[in-house]
């Protein structure tokens, strides 16, 4: 029952964003042991970022992206052309799954994904439009 | 069939094999052909399909222009044919090859991407959050079928990614 209360307070204070140790002293009732209800506090607030950071990464979210890699590779001969020389690039995403489904265990599946020059080209752009639609909404 | 005819032919042919998917248009100018010129479309098909081999077959070798018009005198052609289509062939090479490179194995070719990017209200969790998220779809082919792929990344995450992606452009731009 005690864990179950001092979990219930953790969340509300972490759901509130109550970072203010007036905020979280009045959540207490009022007969509550005055150096216990301080204590408490006080180890709230050391806590409060790290719970806060957690709670982010872990709330649900499409499959996000843990690492990527790149490779470029030259194509010298195919069945349809026995000698040429394109260079072409090979990218590598890691995605991990909505973390709120898998709990403990993250699946993270490898994704390989081929690039021709003229993709990769029109990809900058639209990479170099989200870039300015970010600073437009940054300098607002 | 005379060198005029022959030019007619090699021009239809060479139109279609720079634009392979323009099947209709090439039956429909072989059979103009055949009519205007008074032969029986069938025997026209079987010549025009071993004509059309020796393009194919250049092209898989990379076979110059000489090559090509000393192949076709050996396969029983008049010179001046031959040299007329091998000086077609010389012109339109470069399409026919960019046409082959084109058609060369890609693995998990990228189609398209689309994005939008937004601002996380609030969650089961915490009430007021305020963090950008960006999140994009990119549309793969695998084998001939078309796969979407849902992903997010967050701010930093977009910015060291583009960093790399214009490293990758750089890369692939000095080797061209």
């Amino acid at each position: 029952q005690l864990v179950s209360a001092l979990h219930n307070l953790t969340r509300h204070v972490v759901y509130c964003s109550l970072t203010r140790a007036e905020d979280i002293l009045s959540l207490f009732p009022e007969n509550f042991h005055q150096n216990l209800k301080n204590l408490l506090t006080k180890i709230i607030l050391e806590n409060i970022s790290a719970w806060r950071n957690e709670a982010q990464a872990s709330q649900i979210s499409l499959p996000r992206l843990v690492d990527m890699d790149w490779r470029v590779d030259i194509k010298m001969s195919s069945d349809s052309i026995s000698r040429m020389a394109v260079p072409t690039c090979l990218l590598q995403l890691k995605i991990q799954e909505d973390v709120a489904l898998c709990g403990n265990s993250p699946v993270v599946s490898a994704l390989t994904v081929e690039l021709s020059k003229e993709t990769l080209d029109t990809m900058l752009e639209g990479l170099g439009r989200i870039r300015d639609q970010l600073s437009a909404v940054a300098n607002k | 069939v005379s060198l005029q005819q022959f030019s007619a032919l090699t021009e239809v042919l060479f139109r279609f094999l720079t634009e392979p998917k323009e099947v209709e248009r090439f039956l429909t100018q072989l059979s103009d052909f055949a009519t205007m010129n008074k032969i029986s479309l069938g025997p026209l098909k079987n010549i025009v399909k071993s004509i059309l081999l020796v393009p194919n077959g250049a092209l898989k070798r990379n076979l110059s222009s000489e090559q090509v018009r000393a192949d076709f005198i050996a396969l029983g052609l008049s010179e001046e044919k031959a040299s007329y289509f091998a000086e077609q062939w010389k012109v339109n090479s470069p399409t026919l090859t960019r046409l082959a490179v084109g058609q060369t194995l890609m693995i998990n070719q990228l189609i398209d991407m689309e994005w939008k990017f937004g601002v996380t209200a609030g969650s089961s969790e915490l009430e007021k959050v305020g963090s950008i998220f960006l999140q994009l779809k990119l549309v793969i082919k695998k084998g001939s079928q078309m796969e979407n792929v849902y992903i997010e990344l967050t701010l930093p995450q977009f910015y060291s990614f583009l960093h790399e992606m214009e490293r990758v452009k750089t890369s692939l731009e000095s080797f061209s």
